[in-house]
């Protein structure tokens, strides 16, 4: 209460400008005649008593300065007088000031550009209600060491009979489907789900209403929920849609509900969505019911409120060894619950907060440079703040001054960097990987304003406690008498030093981390996938499942779409083929090989299934080793064939000839064909060009159909022209399917390099910004030296040392900065080094060459900073420089 | 001349309130004399801290001022203890004397005290 009125009182002080001084000038003086009264009475003599009164009452200064601290707040005045000074200062060096605003703008933009990124990818809760009580659920098969897999049906459906820790709970799968019934026939993202789908996510419908358990149940009438944006954009958000029929895949389903744009379904981000019952799917709905259970199915789940994710833990534990599961074909699987964040964005940790510690690097530089530039400053200010101290300022007073001055100087920046960062996150957006998650909600907010403030501040604290340290050192006395010129202390000029050395370490650091990136980037671009891309387009196709129900309806379709484009001119090299390498998801399927033992139970091998077209290893330039490849002969009436990769064949045939042996696979539900081995082929990289390839097999197109596929042509024609024939061709066979994914291969596998090529571009781009800093840092400090060291080096010119001497002496002095900063940069970086170890390829992170480069970069780089210093300095003028003090 | 000790920070408040309590309203350089003499002249007020401590206690609601003719008929500043500095006075007085007596049981306990 008290406390709240004297603060009241003092603010309205420092509002109104008021001052008391008068008021107590006036008690002063009548306190220093009454003093001098009673002092009379004792029987002083006037003088006398005037000046004990004096004496008594002490420094009259000092108690003006106390009253004052209690009448206003000291502080924030202090703070505005420092501040105004400040500005008068940097205004009055516009080189100064603007040389540090622009670095720091750099350093701290480039923070605010990557923390934006990191905040809408990792850090921001997911957009759903209560996002942390949402958990993924999957399932391990530690025997056979699978992780992370989705449940089969069997085991969802048991799931969901326990799931007494979780409110609600889903599965969902998502493909595309074909919707028609209005407008053109387009390929729609849609997300087949048990009803539990939209209470985990709670979300309310638009209009209309969501899933209920009846629309789950087998039997039910098809319905389907519509997104916002789908509802807008093609259905002109007319309410009346309610109740009217919409066709996927050529069957009508009833539309009962429309979902806010704000759900978006986790894995299958897209705006335009329709959410159908899993048992109304054309192809999950198989999936479901036919033995082998598969697990297939993601599970993401909604905790009651109050359980803890290891209290999930614990109950999905002895859900999975629970009685009916062990003698099921469960056994063995172990459900484990994550929480959906660390999920959908854990792959990109590792990536982005390495990206955030480069650029924090940078800044770390940029920092350290600023403190060089305000030590050169403070040591030619030394003067100025000598003179203040012998007027009385005390040394917090001088401290709080420089430091007021820096933070100007960060917040300046940090507004400069801002608006950098607020330019440049729409290009850093492009640049990113088309399929990151939540890519689209980057952008500078709140969060990175408050990240930019708090960061401007810390580096201004950084940059300015150097100057600061040694303000409190100097000696008022000793500068003052030495004519406070450009002499630095020694203190001071190590400081520099260790500074320019320290900024080589950081950016010796950050140029070997972006070097190793860029080598392991071109490494990876020189590796040949396995197959040829040049001149080779590619088209997807997929075919509406009711209307195209059987397997021999998609054979059908894909021959006659061949036929049709191969006779087309320049058009001889087609192929059809499910799926391609890298481009699309690998289909793993379980095998066993005849006359081999059967694998225990749950161990079976695994391989990457294809389904080509005879042409397909023509047209990719797959070659054949042994035996041959598919002809047109082999159709379903004929014996299955299938042909495996050298891979397979070394690993399960070794020293064998598979040619003529049986295995048994199949995508399911014929899981369990046995085919005869008619060929081998060169390995193809089917995953990744980072993975080395796996064992593949390969099937007759004709024999095991897909509902669809992917169109490759090999041909002189621009893609357009072959786009343009595919879609011509396909449309002639039936109107209403939709051509996608149209693209020249070489772009598509580009585009699989996207966050390979991000991370290497943005962190050459860190690298060479320290580079840059790093040189400016080794030239200020050199020039600096060699300018208050002028006299020194006449000296020494005019006892007989050689300009060549004197540039010699300069440039080695440089030398050791590079050197030191090396030392302590080389060993940091081969610790460092570890940490980037899984975003490599093909190079060791203590690559030598990397090292050795960047060590003969950065000695490079100092010598050309220095050269320009150290011919002034050899060029001094010896009587000149003498004379000048 | 005897060595006078400086009046203990803190204490000074309570000096002051209690000399307003005790003789009214007051001038700055009254209060000082006030102390002086009643401590025996054992106590220096130091004048660096009084004024700064008065126009605390001013702010704070204890004490009021207005400007009034001094003994020798110029302008003084007088300073009068508020109901409110009275209700403060009675607390400070009463925490005082609690840890004083504390204070003092420290000295007069002997060791059979405790045995």
């Amino acid at each position: 209460m008290m406390a709240l009125r004297r603060l009241f009182s003092r603010v309205r002080k420092i509002a109104t400008l008021h001052r008391d001084d008068a008021r107590l000038r006036e008690e002063l003086d009548e306190h220093l005649a009454l003093q001098t009264e009673d002092n009379l009475r004792t029987g002083m003599t006037p003088a006398e008593a005037h000046r004990q009164a004096a004496l008594k009452l002490g420094a009259v200064a000092t108690i003006r300065e106390n009253y004052h601290a209690e009448e206003g707040l000291p502080f924030f005045e202090l703070l505005l007088h420092d501040a105004l000074y400040a500005t008068r200062r940097l205004a009055k060096a516009p080189v100064f000031t603007t040389v540090v605003v622009l670095t720091l703008a750099l350093g701290i933009g480039a923070n605010a550009a990557i923390f934006s990124v990191v905040h809408a990818v990792l850090l921001r809760p997911l957009a759903y209600n209560q996002p942390d009580r949402l958990v993924f659920v999957g399932e391990d098969r530690p025997a056979a060491k699978i992780t992370g897999d989705g449940f089969s049906w069997s085991s969802f459906l048991d799931l969901r009979q326990h799931h007494a820790v979780f409110s609600s709970v889903t599965g969902l799968a998502g493909h595309a489907l074909t919707l028609t019934g209005r407008g053109e026939p387009a390929d729609t993202s849609t997300i087949a789900v048990t009803p539990g789908f939209f209470s985990v996510f709670a979300t309310t419908p638009l209009i209309g209403r969501a899933l209920n358990d009846a629309d789950g149940a087998q039997g039910a009438a098809p319905v389907v929920v519509l997104s916002e944006v789908l509802w807008r954009n093609r259905f002109g958000a007319d309410p009346a849609v309610i109740g009217t029929p919409i066709e996927l895949d050529q069957r009508a389903f009833t539309i009962v509900g429309v979902m806010p744009a704000s759900l978006r379904t986790p894995f299958f981000d897209q705006a335009e969505q329709v959410w159908i019952p899993l048992l109304q799917d054309p192809l999950f709905s198989h999936w479901i019911a036919r033995p082998p259970q598969t697990h297939w199915m993601p599970v993401i789940a909604r905790l009651q409120p109050g359980v803890s994710l290891r209290r999930t833990q614990a109950e999905l534990d002895a859900f999975s060894v629970s009685t009916e599961r062990a003698s099921s074909e469960e056994q063995g699987w172990i459900a484990k619950a994550q929480p959906l964040q660390q999920i959908l964005v854990g792959d990109l940790r590792p990536p982005l907060l390495l990206l955030l510690c480069a650029v924090a690097l940078v800044l770390a530089i940029a920092c350290a440079n600023i403190a060089n530039l305000l030590l050169t400053q403070a040591t030619s200010r030394s003067k100025e703040i000598a003179v203040r101290i012998a007027l009385g300022a005390s040394h917090g007073r001088i401290a709080r001054q420089l430091l007021t001055e820096s933070a100007l100087l960060g917040l300046v920046g940090g507004a400069a960097g801002l608006i950098l960062a607020w330019r440049s996150v729409p290009a850093l957006v492009l640049l990113l990987p088309a399929n990151l998650p939540r890519l689209r909600s980057i952008h500078v907010d709140a969060a990175v304003l408050t990240f930019t403030l708090v960061l401007s501040l810390a580096a201004s604290l950084a940059f300015g406690l150097a100057p600061v340290f040694f303000a409190a050192q100097s000696d008022p006395q000793s500068t003052l008498r030495s004519g406070g010129g450009a002499g630095e202390t020694r203190g001071s000029r190590r400081a520099r030093n260790l500074l320019a050395a320290g900024e080589v370490a950081l950016a010796a650091i950050l140029l070997i981390g972006a070097g190793l990136l860029l080598r392991s980037f071109a490494r990876l671009l020189s590796v040949g996938p396995g197959f040829a891309t040049e001149q080779v387009v590619k088209a997807q196709i997929s075919l509406p499942r009711f209307q195209y129900a059987r397997p021999e309806q998609w054979a059908a379709f894909a021959a006659d779409l061949l036929t049709r484009v191969q006779a087309q001119p320049g058009m001889r090299d087609a192929a059809f083929a499910a799926p391609l390498p890298i481009l699309d998801d690998a289909v793993t399927l379980p095998f066993s090989i005849a006359g081999n033992p059967p694998p225990a139970q749950g161990n079976a091998d695994t391989a990457n299934y294809v389904a080509a077209s005879p042409d397909y290893f023509r047209v990719l330039g797959i070659s054949l080793v042994r035996g041959r490849v598919f002809t047109a002969d082999d159709a379903s009436s004929t014996p299955p064939v299938a042909v495996i990769s050298q891979a397979l064949a070394e690993r399960y045939f070794p020293h064998q000839d598979p040619i003529g042996r049986h295995m048994m696979f199949g995508f399911p539900p014929r899981g369990d064909v046995s085919r005869e081995i008619v060929g081998v082929v060169a390995d193809v990289h089917d995953v990744s060009l980072a993975r080395a390839p796996g064992p593949l097999m390969y099937v007759p197109f004709a024999q095991a159909p897909f509902w669809g596929g992917d169109v490759v042509v090999r041909s002189g024609l621009s893609t357009a022209a072959v786009a343009a024939t595919i879609r011509t061709e396909t449309r002639a066979i039936d109107k209403n399917l939709p051509v996608t994914q149209v693209e020249a291969f070489p772009a598509a596998l580009s585009a699989s390099l996207a966050w390979p090529r991000f991370r290497t571009l943005l962190l050459g781009g860190f690298g060479g910004v320290a580079l840059v800093l790093a040189a400016l840092g080794i030239y200020g400090v050199v020039s600096f030296s060699v300018s208050s060291r002028a006299r020194e080096i006449g000296v020494r010119m005019t006892m007989g040392a050689s300009p060549a001497h004197v540039q010699r002496l300069v440039l080695g002095e440089s030398t050791r900065l590079a050197l030191l900063g090396l030392a302590v940069g080389i060993p940091a970086a081969l610790a460092l080094a570890r940490l980037v170890a899984a975003l490599l390829f093909g190079i060791a992170p203590w690559d030598p060459l990397t090292f050795a480069a960047v060590a003969l970069l950065l000695v490079t780089v100092t010598l050309a900073a220095a050269y320009l210093p150290a011919h002034q300095a050899a060029r001094t003028d010896p009587m000149k420089a003498l004379r000048s003090e | 001349m005897k060595q006078k000790r400086d009046v203990q920070q803190g204490t000074l408040a309570l000096m002051v309130l209690r000399t307003l309590d005790v003789l009214g309203a007051q001038h700055g350089y009254g209060i000082a004399r006030r102390i002086e003499q009643i401590s025996g002249d054992v106590l220096a007020v130091n004048q660096g801290t009084l004024y700064p401590v008065l126009l605390r206690l001013e702010q704070e609601g204890a004490i009021a001022s207005a400007w009034g003719p001094s003994e020798n008929n110029r302008r003084a500043r007088f300073y009068r203890l508020t109901r409110a500095g009275r209700k403060l006075l009675e607390t400070e007085k009463r925490d005082w004397e609690q840890s004083a007596a504390i204070v003092a049981r420290f000295f007069e306990v002997k060791a059979e005290d405790l045995a």
